[in-house]
């Protein structure tokens, strides 16, 4: 039997303790689920664990070795293999290839394709998977991806393997193809640690559980030691949230109504109601559709059934952002840098482009109003620029996330539709984004909040929806819910 | 910032201004006959007909694009002008008419075949790159067939061949016509609604797709444009030399786009003006009069040209990377 050990681990970084003291073991032949919110330390454990990031103090042995990397080549080389969410397969390269990527048998100078597809065979079926080694990878269903990612890592013969949110990008029946697939590993003698907020696959796939909270170890114990509650309690212990400001109300008039739109293996039959200056909640875990809800309720991606309704008035059946910008609806997107701003150009730029029409008499650019909408946001939304020429790429990630609000404010939306606007900038920051999203509310104008920090929906929205799986599966009052409910509603189970 | 840097970042920003400048000192002392008003003048005839293709490869640049067809454009506008016009003509129509209605003609077409690259780039999501060789090729191709592989001549009436020969206060027309789409151009680009969404889609398509920018709509305008602007370049041509064949424009689009990338267009699209294109338009066209003038190998100035090209692509990249 192997034990991967760590002793008294400890991770600063500037203003910031990520772990403290951790002393934890894993043996081999168990799954080790590793769970905690984000934010918790549970990246950062595993990154020490990859190579990709050193301990400031503290020990890890693996079989009584001492382990210490420089790089993840290194930790790979020491047989420790992590698989991340983000699939590396290159698609137009068949399932043998990608598994011996860098490292093909061969024949003199030529790729011996026989014996490359012969050992790729034979560790897929060491998975206990039937997957043919010629087969291009972009034909594989997700699982499948990830099965064959999981068995690169495991063609490097490694002691420890680390799984980080495997099944977060496939559906029900994909997960249970998966598991099939660890569980055939667990009997190799392999030590498992596996990462996931799916809390009700913990019981089916692992068999102990390692709670991190703020950086501390809260326990490790079996599996059936504890449960849903249990789990739940320990990663958010007793919270403190933050109330909403009392002047807040909504209005009985509805804004918009969504009817059953559907969007085929993204999101199902999700209806709902949204009432003139409501802040509503989106709560939902990684890849339960909640980004391709507001996608496409924006018009930026397509649905495939449903209807959508602004104000009494129906959206075109095919919606673009430019017709739902027409219907005054706005959204800041999950990714800012990408799809948010444009890095190369200004600030004043940035944040005229939503509300072009308006900077605009008869498609002419009037300068002067262009600097007074530009400056407007700066002094509203309090973004600290150099000057308004400044490129947007030289600003922190709360300025930029502004910078995309900004934009879309000066247009005057009626509905904002917030994707993780919290995600990447700081503390005073996102008080600063809650406080504009209120603000704005006091003006009548409606919001979508989407996050997967449930805190702060309960800090800062009037109702909640629940999605899981592609549907909406329950509504919460933020005043009658706890942390740790909302977040067990959130990744499924009951409590 | 201090003083020092101030100038520096100044200098590093107006390189190409400067060393216009000093090519043009350089020439004056080098070459006794540049600065005459003739040659001069000579310099804006020559450079205007593919410095109006600049400026609408400008856009096109900026929109994140590109479009290699251009000198085959140049050949099929003015193949399609003469040849409806010979047509008309040997039909009864008097030559003030007939062209006009194969310059109709020839704009429709040029239309017709910016929508085509627009719709290929965006709704097939093919790259412009590839989309506008095919048609440089079919187009150079439906351009031989057309005029059968002969020059056509007599086909002008007067008015046409004022494009390219004629002369407004002692300055060739064509002048003004370059200076008329750079006025429009830096309007365009700097002034308008429509300017201001190239720079977006250009800058990050996705971004301003989610700002409510129409991108299909403005990339189908800048290819469209661009076309036009091969069209006109190709009519001031064929004025000038009183014919066309379908071997006119061959090569265009290197010179073009090198003037385009010398004024600090970025090809990756987003970065770019209407002024450092003139620059590097005029740039390119004295360095071509100074070879002449100094008696350059013709095969030479190809050579000068590619490491220009080459130059000042190295020069904007460095440029930009600072940027992102």
């Amino acid at each position: 039997m192997r034990i991967l050990r760590t002793e008294h681990i400890r991770k600063e970084y500037p203003g910031c303790l990520a772990l403290d003291d951790i002393g934890v073991s894993f043996d081999s032949g168990r799954v080790h689920a590793l769970v905690g919110k984000n934010g918790s330390g549970k990246s950062t454990l595993v990154k020490i664990f990859s190579g990709a990031i050193q301990p400031t103090s503290g020990k890890f042995y693996l079989d009584d070795e001492e382990l210490s990397f420089d790089s993840p080549v290194e930790a790979q080389h020491k047989g420790i293999a992590t698989v991340y969410q983000e699939l590396s397969l290159i698609p137009y390269l068949s399932v043998a290839e990608n598994i011996f990527l860098g490292r093909l048998p061969k024949k003199g100078r030529l790729i011996d394709w026989k014996t490359a597809n012969r050992q790729a065979g034979e560790l897929l079926q060491k998975m206990n998977v039937d997957i043919d080694p010629a087969e291009k990878v972009y034909k594989l269903s997700m699982w499948q991806c990830q099965v064959v990612e999981i068995t690169k890592a495991m063609s490097y013969n490694p002691k420890v393997l680390v799984l980080d949110e495997p099944t977060s990008a496939l559906a029900q029946h994909e997960v249970q193809s998966l598991f099939q697939a660890v569980r055939a590993l667990k009997n190799q003698g392999v030590i498992i640690i596996y990462i996931s907020h799916r809390l009700q696959e913990l019981w089916e796939i692992a068999d102990t559980v390692t709670v991190l909270r703020d950086g501390k170890l809260i326990d490790s114990i079996p599996m059936q030691d504890t449960d849903h509650r249990g789990i739940v309690h320990m990663m958010f212990g007793e919270v403190e949230i933050r109330s909403r400001p009392d002047d807040l109300s909504v209005q009985e008039e509805n804004v918009m109504e969504v009817k059953h739109l559907t969007r085929a293996g993204k999101f199902e039959d999700v209806s709902f109601t949204l009432k003139k200056g409501e802040v509503l909640g989106i709560a939902g875990m990684l890849g339960a559709g909640r980004t391709e809800l507001l996608r496409s309720v924006f018009g930026a991606d397509p649905y495939d059934s449903g209807e959508i309704i602004v104000e009494g008035k129906s959206a075109p059946q095919k919606p673009t952002p430019e017709s739902m910008k027409k219907l005054g609806l706005g959204l800041t997107p999950e990714e800012r840098k990408t799809q948010g701003v444009i890095l190369i150009h200004s600030i004043r730029d940035n944040l005229c482009y939503a509300g072009l029409d308006r900077i605009c008499d008869n498609h002419i650019v009037n300068s002067a109003r262009r600097n007074e909408f530009a400056q407007r946001q700066i002094n509203d939304l309090q973004i600290k620029v150099p000057s308004p020429l400044a490129l947007v790429s030289s600003l922190s990630g709360g300025n930029q996330q502004k910078i995309v609000l900004g934009n879309w404010l000066n247009n005057q939306p009626k509905i904002m539709l917030y994707d993780e606007p919290s995600r990447g900038i700081d503390v005073s920051a996102k008080q600063q984004i809650f406080q504009i999203m209120w603000d704005q509310s006091r003006k009548g104008i409606s919001s979508i909040f989407v996050s997967s920090e449930l805190e702060e929906l309960l800090e800062v929205c009037h109702r909640i929806l629940i999605m899981r799986m592609g549907k909406i599966v329950g509504e919460i009052d933020p005043g009658e819910i706890r942390i740790d409910e909302l977040y067990a509603a959130a990744m499924g189970g009951n409590i | 910032m201090t003083r020092n840097s101030k100038t520096k970042d100044f200098m590093i920003r107006h390189m190409i201004e400067m060393l216009l400048v000093l090519l043009i000192i350089g020439m004056t002392i080098g070459a006794p006959n540049f600065a005459s008003v003739n040659n001069i003048m000579n310099i804006f005839r020559n450079v205007s007909l593919k410095g109006v293709v600049a400026i609408g490869m400008t856009l096109v640049i900026i929109c994140g694009e590109i479009d290699l067809s251009i000198g085959s454009q140049v050949a099929l506008g003015g193949v399609l002008t003469a040849y409806i016009s010979k047509v008309l003509i040997d039909a009864g129509m008097a030559p003030d008419y007939s062209a006009l209605i194969g310059l109709l003609a020839a704009i429709a077409l040029a239309i017709l075949v910016g929508i085509f690259h627009g719709i290929a780039i965006y709704n097939l999501g093919m790259p412009s790159f590839i989309v506008t060789l095919a048609t440089q090729s079919i187009m150079y191709g439906l351009a031989a067939i057309i005029c059968g592989g002969f020059p056509i001549i007599n086909v002008y009436p007067n008015w046409y061949e004022y494009l390219g020969v004629g002369k407004l206060i002692g300055v060739p027309v064509q002048a003004f016509i370059l200076i008329i789409v750079v006025l429009i151009g830096w309007f365009l680009m700097s002034k308008t609604d429509l300017g201001r969404s190239i720079y977006a889609v250009g800058g990050n398509a996705e971004s301003a797709r989610l700002s409510g920018i129409n991108v299909r709509r403005v990339k189908i305008i800048v290819m469209v444009a661009v076309q036009l602007m091969a069209l006109l370049g190709g009519t001031m041509n064929s004025a000038q030399v009183r014919s066309a064949t379908f071997g006119f424009g061959r090569g265009w689009e290197t010179q073009v786009i090198s003037s385009v990338v010398i004024g600090g267009t970025a090809m990756s699209g987003g970065i770019g003006t209407i002024w450092g294109t003139f620059i590097g338009i005029m740039f390119t066209g004295v360095i071509a009069n100074g070879m002449t003038l100094l008696n350059v190998n013709e095969y030479m100035q190809y050579v000068v040209n590619g490491a220009l090209m080459f130059f000042a692509v190295m020069f904007n990249t460095y440029m930009n990377r600072a940027r992102r």
